[in-house]
This record gives structure tokens, sequence and C-alpha cells, in this order.
């Protein structure tokens, strides 16, 4: 079923929902999860829950690095989640073709959200000589949705590069604009 | 897909292992930077199209075989950071299935080469 619609010279479509929907439902546990700690950081809740560390959560969710920002690291968090998810859900099986801008947004939006989150697993045992538990689950979290987010975000940009080399405007390639083929396979197009 | 998982593990005990073993100073700090991106990279690595960043793995593991002497490690630090670094390297070096294609993969976005249309076999995306 995938073939008709697969980019060229892929075995596969990776704008199709079984593949897009296992990201975003990785990204509203991950917003979950996120948005519970940024309610405790701002003091809506007076506890939180750390099953491994002792004080771990504590301190690292009060620590100096947290509010480096106007707003709590976590919310920050959260807020990458969400955009993950929407950036996910928005568009067709065939958006890697059609809105090449919502999934290079969902590529960018995903990667970055990884790496910050990397790095505070690092500052918290570096700088704080602590762990805690629900961050460092984000953390998985955040770096399990690079992989599987970025056959798609290649197959945009391929899509992006090749029409580009056809002397269309990689401008409106971009934004999915005059697309004379949309609804059409491009292979069954080419004959 | 076990290699990714056995590097990803690696990088998990990395961060434990100051604790475990009882070791601090530079040792525990390197350990405790160099196992989140370990692991996070050996997670990544475990989808086709971005399992060319398993090789980050071979970096890692070198600079583990050479951080005890640099960094000037105790000897339970030094052990382990032979062995997790040998380890590291073994199982970056595994390639694992590839079965999808993926239109020319990473490479075919650098300026000198151009996107096929169709990719003539199987590989590894680079």
């Amino acid at each position: 079923m995938a073939e008709s619609d697969a980019p060229p010279g892929w075995s596969y479509n990776p704008s199709t929902w079984g593949q897009r929907l296992p990201i975003v439902g990785l990204a509203l546990v991950g917003f979950l999860i996120a948005g519970y700690l940024a309610l405790y950081q701002w003091g809506i809740f007076s506890g939180v829950w750390e099953p491994f560390f002792g004080d771990g959560s504590r301190v690292i969710l009060n620590s100096s690095i947290s509010r480096i920002l106007p707003i709590p690291d976590a919310a920050l968090g959260a807020l990458g989640y969400l955009a993950d998810a929407v950036t996910g859900v928005i568009g067709r099986r065939g958006r890697w073709r059609t809105m090449p801008w919502i999934v290079i947004l969902f590529g960018l939006a995903v990667g970055p959200l990884g790496a910050v989150s990397i790095l505070l697993v690092i500052l918290q045992p570096v700088l704080f000589g602590e762990f805690c538990t629900l961050c460092l689950a984000s953390a998985v979290i955040s770096v399990a949705m690079i992989g599987p987010a970025m056959d798609e975000f290649l197959a945009s940009l391929q899509w992006v590069k090749r029409e580009r080399a056809r002397g269309r405007s990689a401008w409106r390639v971009f934004w999915g604009l005059d697309d004379e083929r949309r609804g059409a396979p491009r292979t069954a197009a080419q004959g | 897909m076990w290699a990714r998982i056995a590097n990803a593990v690696l990088g998990i005990w990395l961060m434990a292992a100051p604790a475990v073993l009882g070791y601090g100073g530079a040792a525990r700090t390197n350990d405790r930077i160099v196992g989140p991106i370990a692991a996070a990279f050996a997670t990544i690595a475990i989808w086709e199209v971005t399992r060319s960043v398993r090789f980050v793995n071979v970096a890692l593991g070198g600079w583990l075989l050479l951080a005890p002497w640099i960094l000037g490690h105790a000897p339970a630090a030094t052990v382990n950071s032979l062995v997790v670094g040998a380890l590291l390297i073994g199982f970056a070096l595994v390639r694992g299935t590839v079965e999808q294609r993926f239109g020319g993969g990473w490479s075919a976005l650098l300026p000198s080469h151009t996107v096929p249309e169709e990719h003539p076999a199987g590989g590894e995306p680079r």
C-alpha cells in the first residue's frame, strides 16, 4: 500500500500514520511528564515523585540552571514536546512532498529537544551530584523520538533538492506550492 | 539492534559506575559526561536511517581508552574505562541489518551529489 507514495528511491513512505503516530504518542507522554515537572517548579505541586534518588529531583528542579530562563526549564520542555506533537500530526501521508515546511519544522523541533535533554542529563550529576528520575525519563523519550523522525526529514530535504535541480523554485517547493503532481505519485508521473 | 542496545546499556553503566565502583575526581566527571552521550547516539542509531551515528561511539570509545592516562584515573576507574571503551568500539563497528532504501541517504544532500530517482541497492544511509 505504501509502495506507490514512497519517495523516489525509497522502499517505504516515511509519512504514513503508522510511521508518525508512535512519535506523536511519545511526544504526548513527554508533554505530560514535563508538564508535571513544570507544575512542581511553579509551586502548584508541593512535592515531586522521586522513587530512586532521594532528594535528587528536588535539588535538580530547584537548581540555578533550571531557573536560568524566564520560565522553568521543564515548562520549556513541555512546549517543545507540544511542538513535536503538533508538527507530527499536521498533514497527510504525502506530506514529505506536499508540505516539506512542516516536516522540516518537525525535524528541527525534535532534534534540539533531544540535544538539550542530554545536556541536562549531563549537568545534573556533574554540577549538582544528583539525578532526577522523571528528568531522565523525559530525556529517554526525547532521544527515542529523533531516529524515527529523521527519515521523513531526509525525504523532504531530498525532495526540495531534487525539484530545485529540475529548475523549480526551492522556496515554492518548500511551502508545497504549485505542485502539479499533487495527489499523484511522482514515480507514476515519470512513466 | 543488539549492538545498539548493548552500547546504550554501556552508556547508562558509565553514568552509574562512579557510584557503584566508588571512584571520583576527573574520572567520575568524565564518565558522567561520556555515558549519556554514548547512550543517546546508540539509541538514535537503532533506526536504519540514522544508523551511521553509531560511529560516534567509536570516537567516544577511543577517548575512554586514552582518558585514564590523560586524566589520571584510579585503578578501578582505569579498568572500567578500558573495558567499556573497547566494548563501545566493538559494538559500534557492528553495522547490523539495513533493509530499507532511503533514496541515496544523507549524502545525497551534499552539493556534490545529486538525489537519485532510484537507488540501486539497499545500504546504510550515509
